[in-house]
């Protein structure tokens, strides 16, 4: 077996991941430290991924281990994490869409290279959204859309950000299987992908590469 | 029209066989999405009212002055569950959620790892009927009834209604792909993990599903006069799978389901949503003229062209967010283009990247009706 929890999360092994976590803890190693394996191994597919080695199933995959994983290190990282993090992310479908897989994948990615995300959910109204920027101050907010619906949703939340004066205080993401560089002008964000990583790469840039 | 010198029907099989038509075939796959944006209509009333839905997708029809055949349409949602064609939970407008939303379907872990042996043991249909369905409608079994003649009143409007306008449906049944109706009855996640962790118990169940199909399907179209028949998958592309899992899971099924329907002269639609790119060189391996590719936009269908020129026909693939938020002059520009390149030859039917969308702008679906129309009689 190996020592190196990254390993399995790369080879996809939810099992082994979950008790080399446990068997690290009872030995009393740093929580940090066992995390910092976990996300070093997405950090590893994630290049797999860019390569073309990995497909979206891979990328799916080992975010269910690396959400195993992290279940169990969790009651171990209270107050240490948010210390820690490289900023903010809110997440949300807006109202009109139901739909959240893409959004999960990212939330779970972008937990894994230390952001803080707050996932408001499916379906979410504009005026919810807006409060919730306020509320929780994040340096980024992303939108989820599978279907074109969601577009004036969307539009909806960005001229209300703009109304209550928050619109420049963090970069706006869209992401979705709909979503098009032309929606991206529609709504006014700041940047558009319907690929995860390229998502998460984007984030990393911005908050300095930390 | 001025400058026509073929039928609909003559055009969409001159375009299937790979031959230059007189212009190149219209149909948009206008759903009862579309049809309530387009119409003025809640997504409630389309989703729950079988004869709304159908008269509104005629006035469409008639309003924006017809095209060359109609994507069959005039079932409700509940009815298409009960059939099996949306395998899945579901939130309906004006019964889950409010009547202006549009209808969606809830992707939930329904079916369970020991179901790919009840499929296996008791057969996919009557698993579905007996067992799954139950799980996940809000009907009753004496709703069933209702629900089926409430389809058969649906289905006879539409008909008639397409006799009226001398034109006909652009395919006569439609399924799921095995692989597909997997994916969506497990849930996503699941279903992979099943695929790289428990293969050989989605194999069994790909392999029974797969035979069940054909006889199933075959028999259906047995007594329609319509020889194209619907495939949907939107999940098996190297978008989500590598393609050692396509290649096992996913092509030679395919195969098997292509053979048996053409060698019954039968031709075979594939629904593709989401990046085929990668995939798109393996449909070479099927019979020439056998099938028509409908993809979304997503998938290069220029480069698929350079492909598979001379071998299959392309349906779309106008953009969905180019028809909620472009111009009319984008859309004409982008139809043009399709024509010039990828019909210049035949081998294509032009219509929507996946279904026309909700919020499409009204002036953006006459520009892709009366460009697809006019480009090359224009030109004469």
């Amino acid at each position: 077996m190996s020592d190196d929890i990254s390993t399995y999360v790369v080879e996809l092994k939810r099992d082994d991941a979950v008790e080399a976590v446990k068997s690290k803890l009872e030995k009393g190693e740093d929580p940090i430290s066992v995390l910092n394996e976990c996300r070093k191994g997405m950090t590893i597919v994630g290049e797999r991924f860019q390569a073309g080695d990995y497909y979206l199933a891979e990328l799916m995959l080992s975010a269910e281990v690396f959400k195993s994983a992290v279940a169990i290190l969790d009651p171990h990282l209270a107050g240490v994490r948010s210390s820690q993090s490289l900023g903010k992310v809110m997440l949300a479908t807006p109202k009109g869409d139901i739909h959240d897989l893409g959004k999960n994948i990212v939330a779970t990615l972008l937990k894994a290279h230390g952001f803080e995300v707050h996932d408001l959910g499916v379906d979410v109204l504009p005026e919810v959204i807006v409060e919730k920027a306020r509320e929780i101050e994040p340096e980024f907010v992303g939108f989820s859309a599978l279907i074109t619906v969601a577009f004036d949703s969307m539009k909806e939340a960005v001229t209300m950000f703009e109304e209550a004066g928050i619109r420049n205080r963090f970069k706006l993401m869209v992401g979705g299987g709909v979503t098009t560089p032309e929606v991206k002008d529609y709504i006014g964000a700041d940047f558009q992908t319907v690929d995860a990583t390229e998502g998460v790469a984007y984030c990393m840039k911005i908050a300095g590469g930390k | 029209m001025a400058g026509e010198s073929m039928t609909s029907e003559e055009r969409l099989w001159s375009a299937i066989r790979l031959e230059k038509p007189d212009r190149v075939p219209v149909i948009p796959t206008l759903l009862p999405e579309p049809v309530a944006g387009l119409a003025g209509l809640t997504g409630a009333q389309v989703c729950n009212d079988n004869t709304i839905l159908v008269d509104a997708a005629l006035e469409i029809f008639d309003t924006y002055g017809g095209w060359d055949s109609l994507y069959p349409i005039g079932a409700t949602p509940l009815q298409m569950q009960a059939l099996g064609i949306f395998p899945m939970k579901m939130k309906i407008p004006g019964i889950d959620l409010p009547d202006d939303y549009m209808f969606q379907l809830d992707e939930q872990e329904i079916m369970q790892p020991e179901d790919y042996d009840n499929i296996c043991e008791m057969g996919y249909k009557q698993f579905y009927h007996d067992d799954y369905l139950w799980r996940i409608t809000s009907l009753t079994p004496d709703d069933i009834p209702k629900e089926m003649d409430n389809l058969l009143i649906g289905g006879a409007r539409f008909l008639e209604g397409c006799s009226e306008r001398n034109t006909q449906l652009f395919f006569a049944e439609h399924a799921l792909h095995p692989f597909f109706i997997l994916s969506l009855m497990r849930s996503m996640v699941r279903f992979t993990e099943d695929l790289y962790f428990q293969p050989d118990m989605v194999e069994r169940a790909l392999k029974k599903m797969t035979t069940e199909l054909i006889e199933k399907q075959l028999k259906a179209m047995k007594g329609t006069e319509t020889k194209i028949w619907l495939l949907t998958e939107e999940r098996a592309s190297a978008y989500f799978y590598p393609p050692a899992i396509f290649e096992r899971f996913w092509w030679p099924y395919t195969k098997e389901i292509i053979d048996a329907f053409w060698s019954e002269g039968i031709v075979t639609i594939f629904h593709l949503d989401q990046c085929w790119d990668k995939n798109i060189p393996y449909f070479k391996e099927l019979p020439r003229g056998s099938a028509i590719l409908e993809l979304d936009s997503v998938t290069n269908i220029f480069a698929a062209k350079e492909i598979l020129r001379d071998h299959l026909c392309f349906h779309g693939d106008v953009p969905a967010a180019m028809l909620s938020l472009g111009k009319p002059e984008d859309v004409e520009a982008y139809c043009k283009k399709l024509i010039d390149e990828v019909g210049s030859d035949g081998g294509l039917i032009l219509g929507s990247g996946c279904s026309v969308p909700p919020n499409v702008k009204p002036e953006n679906f006459r520009a892709m009706i009366e460009t697809g129309k006019n480009h090359e009689l224009s030109r004469r």
